[in-house]
């Protein structure tokens, strides 16, 4: 974990080397796979092969009889040994609150309801297929629309439907409705977001260890949030939290989809104890297409209303999200989002939405990055193109037309979003300049090319505590950084966020030597193990690691600098004011007067003395070099961006070419610009996917048919075009350090900017364009329906 | 429920070594865990992602998609047979100039795939376009993927 020394303060601003690359580049990283213990065990879960039903029967006799089994568990003897794990985020009159770790009744295919545990992995795999297990099918649904019709199948027959709540936000809807009606022009479609898979290349994976005479579990696991996994299994175990123990090594990405713990994995400890002997579970790639949790899957019937000289006047949508069999940790979470970050970057009279959240026999939903942000961009920017195409005005003047501009920051929505800081047109209009320079938008015979613009603002950070109360998360918004100088002038930085590959531990030791005023080579950063790390009650989540992790990293370590140099005045016999710490012409980081090169203490001398407490002052009353600091962010901090695209569209395949991209960013202050651009580029990626590639669909009969990478086609290289980017650095106004988040921005906008990009192309068919993915056969449909092949 | 047993023999990253495998046992398996070589990384052990990409007698090959027994008498190289951590082959420091990997998981298969091209003389094109093509990644949007490439190939390859 060293950090190259070539480097020069101040770090903040620099693309600083990351500190876990070596170790990944060599095949070095520890990912829950690559650990091994001596006498562990392998589980294989098993999983509903039907949508829906009841197990009638679970016999595990020949399963168990084998010599290379350990033990099996069945539905009812999981059941019977487990609590409920709680949803995090409820919505008001929610109707389901609680999952069971395993049970008879069965609502989705690739439900957990047992695990095999075994000698290997193979050996667990060959006796899944020995178990006899018996189901009583009932009738299933898995769209949305057909959830709500009448007569449909029933999840939970006793609530008479499968609504599992309904809530809107914003404006009421009278005021919402009343500003529609005397609008000039409203435009109104039904947009949908299919159904996605996160995806990270690592799938899930863990390993859990009981120790019988501590009675202690520890749990090494893929996840991005290792307190919250403790918390959780402590409740679903019957144990206390401070029996178990979670440590995160590598993890090989997260998008959102490890940031809960699943019923599987509870079945994993819950086979450790049983067996004594470590277990190590880890799913592959089926599984993970089926029994992690999916993102998206929402209707937009929605409106967007302007006067007659293209003012906007109001945004509504009505949306109708799938919950998937049982609502997730998050539950309603994204598509209540959705309503909240509907109106973007612009004026609204009024603004709003309702929402109804139904179950399906479908693997639940839950978080994805872009959680519910990335739908309301899709469902605004459409619309928005619509409404120019409608009314013969261009997509970029009608935009700046209708933008909160920097002068009315900071800005309150009629959502209840308190935007910060920034300049929203002076993004677009940069974006706008650089592409329109520099687009191919000229067709050539079949093929067509056009040029589309997406913008929006992000809420990053989550905010304080209080505002997760008032929505009803279970989430404690601050985060808490611990900041030691040990005897030898090294440093150890912890928090209570973790790593998952975006670079948060280099970016951690940029902010922590800037603030302690050191060089950056002496800085640690240990993120993810509950038994050392602060607690988190919410962990690397909503694009918060950075902004809210690193504004109690900034703070803790200017804390501890100013212990040290407390202690360096008081042996140089000098006021802290007259001292500065410096970097001497050998290296050494050295305490000395101001002006007097000459006198000088080392950091290292410093540091000793302060715990061998030493001549430090007298007005200390502790010892030692350690400063732990809570951060309790004021409010959210919020991003924004503009992206365009141009691209090719071959009217004769329906295929979609991009060929060029531009964003314009601010995510505030970049502590490492090199790694702000990646997760810039990557989130585009993901979007790119959603608009052309990703989506996840079933059978009548409720079976998955994208299972494997054949189906669920994800984008390669040569789906994504170099991206320029273009930085603003607008600080937030409250965040120590003036971060804000910018984890999953990319994500949220490309995909409207790819389907504008379309419709600028084929404007044929920009009537259609209201439902992702953007495959060729579907693209071919319409281009044909258009009557454009002859 | 164990399958047959056989010894097989494989020089892997320079070593000569003997292991019993299970005939059904895949490569990436024996090699993740029955040697430990554990960079080599499985992502959906059904030959798409490219992740458990080694070289097999100098070729590179998905190793989810061979049996280990297939294997009996190659040559293998994996990731661990390229540079240290102290010291980066040129092709990772590539990577890691350029940003060109995030969580890493895709990583190792990615550079031993470019292994096998560089020393078969791939062009730049080629290797951009066929042999990236075969790897999945879900973190750098590919960008400074192509940026390693296009600087390691710039220094390294065409001189």
């Amino acid at each position: 974990m060293t950090i190259e020394t070539g480097v020069r303060r101040p770090y903040v601003g620099q693309n600083v080397l990351r500190s876990n690359d070596p170790k990944l580049l060599t095949g070095g990283g520890r990912f829950i796979d690559d650990l091994h213990f001596p006498d562990m065990l392998h589980a294989t879960i098993v999983r509903s092969t039907l949508a829906h039903g009841t197990i009638e029967q679970f016999d595990a006799g020949a399963a168990r009889a084998e010599s290379d089994v350990a033990l099996v568990l069945g539905p009812e003897e999981i059941a019977a040994t487990t609590g409920l794990l709680p949803c995090v985020w409820l919505a008001p009159g929610q109707r389901m609150t609680h999952i069971p770790i395993a049970s008879r009744k069965v609502s989705y295919v690739g439900q957990p309801i047992g695990i095999v545990v075994a000698d290997s992995r193979a050996a667990a795999e060959d006796a899944v297929e020995i178990l006899d297990i018996t189901f009583a099918e009932l009738p299933c649904v898995v769209d949305s629309e057909a959830s709500i019709a009448p007569g449909a199948p029933l999840l939970v027959p006793e609530w008479g439907d499968n609504i599992c709540a309904q809530v809107d936000a914003g404006d009421p809807r009278d005021e919402i409705e009343e500003v529609i009606a005397r609008a000039a022009h409203v435009v109104e479609r039904r947009l949908r977001i299919q159904r996605v898979a996160p995806n990270p290349m690592e799938t899930r994976g863990l390993i859990a260890r009981w120790d019988a005479a501590d009675e202690s579990l520890t749990v090494w696991m893929s996840t991005q949030t290792p307190h919250h996994c403790r918390d959780h299994l402590a409740t679903a175990l019957a144990l206390r939290a401070d029996q178990v123990r979670v440590i995160v090594g590598e993890l090989g990405g997260g998008f959102g989809a490890k940031e809960h713990l699943y019923p599987d994995e509870v079945m994993v400890c819950l086979a450790a104890m049983r067996s004594g002997r470590p277990v190590k579970w880890v799913e592959d790639r089926v599984e993970s297409l089926t029994a992690t949790l999916h993102g998206r899957d929402a209707i937009h019937r929605a409106r967007l209303a302007l006067d007659a000289d293209g003012k906007f006047l109001a945004i509504h949508s009505d949306i109708l999200g799938n919950l998937g069999a049982h609502p997730s940790n998050v539950g309603l979470g994204p598509f209540r989002v959705s309503m909240g970050m509907l109106p973007g970057p612009y004026h609204f009279e009024r603004a709003g939405g309702s929402l109804t959240a139904v179950l399906s026999n479908t693997t639940p939903t839950g978080a994805y990055r872009g959680f519910g942000m990335q739908e309301a961009t899709w469902v605004r920017e459409r619309l928005i193109d619509e409404a120019a195409r409608e009314l013969g005005l261009d997509v970029v003047e009608l935009r700046l037309r209708n933008m909160i501009q920097p002068h009315e920051l900071p800005f309150t929505t009629r959502t209840f979003q308190p935007y910060d800081s920034g300049d929203y047109p002076e993004a677009m209009r940069r974006t706008v300049v650089a592409a329109r320079a520099e687009a191919n938008v000229t067709s050539v015979g079949r093929i067509r090319r056009g040029l589309g613009f997406a913008t929006h603002v992000e809420f990053t950070g989550l905010g304080d505590s209080r505002s997760q109360q008032i929505v009803g998360f279970s989430l404690g918004g601050y985060e808490t950084a611990k900041v030691r100088v040990d005897p030898d002038g090294s440093v150890s930085v912890t928090s209570g966020v973790t790593g998952m590959g975006q670079g948060i531990e280099t970016g951690f030791a940029q902010l922590a030597a800037d603030h302690l005023g050191i060089g950056i080579e002496r800085i640690s950063v240990r993120l993810g193990d509950t038994a050392s790390a602060p607690y988190s009650a919410t962990g690397s989540i909503a694009s918060r690691s950075m902004t809210v992790g690193g504004g109690a990293v900034v703070t803790a370590a200017g804390k501890v600098r100013d212990r040290m140099m407390a202690i360096a005045a008081h042996q140089l016999e000098i006021s802290p004011n007259d001292l500065e710490l410096v970097r001497d012409a050998s290296g050494r980081d050295v305490f000395q007067p101001k002006g007097s090169p000459d006198i000088s203490l080392t950091w290292e001398k410093v540091a000793e003395s302060a715990w061998l407490n030493w001549n430090v002052p007298d007005e200390f009353n502790t010892i030692g070099l350690e400063e732990t600091f809570v951060y309790n962010p004021a409010s959210v901090s919020y991003a924004y961006a503009t992206h365009a695209v141009s691209v090719a569209v071959d009217l004769d395949t329906g295929l979609v070419k991009l060929e060029g991209y531009w964003v314009t960013h601010d995510s505030g202050v970049m502590v490492n610009p090199m790694i702000c651009d990646g997760q810039v580029l990557g989130g585009i990626a993901q979007g790119v996917g959603i608009a052309l590639y990703e989506g996840m669909r079933w059978g009548e009969t409720g079976q998955p048919t994208t299972t494997t990478y054949l189906d669920y086609v994800l984008p390669l290289s040569v789906d994504i075009p170099n991206v320029k980017i273009e930085h603003m650095v607008t600080p937030s106004p409250f965040i120590p350090g003036g971060m804000k988040g910018l984890g999953e921005g990319g994500t949220i906008t490309s995909p409207a900017a790819v389907g504008n990009a379309i419709a600028a192309a084929v404007p044929e068919i920009a009537g259609l364009l209201l439902e992702t993915p953007f495959s060729p056969s579907k693209l071919w449909t319409m281009i044909d329906e258009a009557g454009l092949h002859v | 429920m164990k399958s047959e047993i056989r010894t097989i023999a494989m020089t892997v990253n320079g070593e000569q070594v003997s292991v019993d495998v299970e005939v059904r046992a895949l490569l990436s398996d024996v090699l993740r865990h029955d040697l430990r070589l554990t960079g080599t990384h499985v992502g959906c052990e059904h030959g798409v992602c490219g992740a458990c990409t080694i070289l097999v007698d100098g070729e590179s090959a998905r190793s989810c998609l061979i049996l280990a027994v297939q294997a009996d008498g190659s040559t293998i190289e994996t990731v661990e047979s390229l540079g240290s951590v102290s010291s980066l082959s040129a092709l990772q420091e590539a990577f890691r100039e350029n940003h060109g990997l995030q969580c890493g998981f895709c990583t190792s298969g990615i550079l031993m795939s470019l292994c096998a091209a560089e020393r078969h003389g791939e062009d730049l094109e080629e290797t951009l376009g066929e042999v990236l093509g075969g790897h999945i990644c879900r973190c750098t949007g590919y960008q400074n993927i192509r940026a390693a490439i296009e600087a390691h190939w710039a220094k390294s390859v065409t001189q």
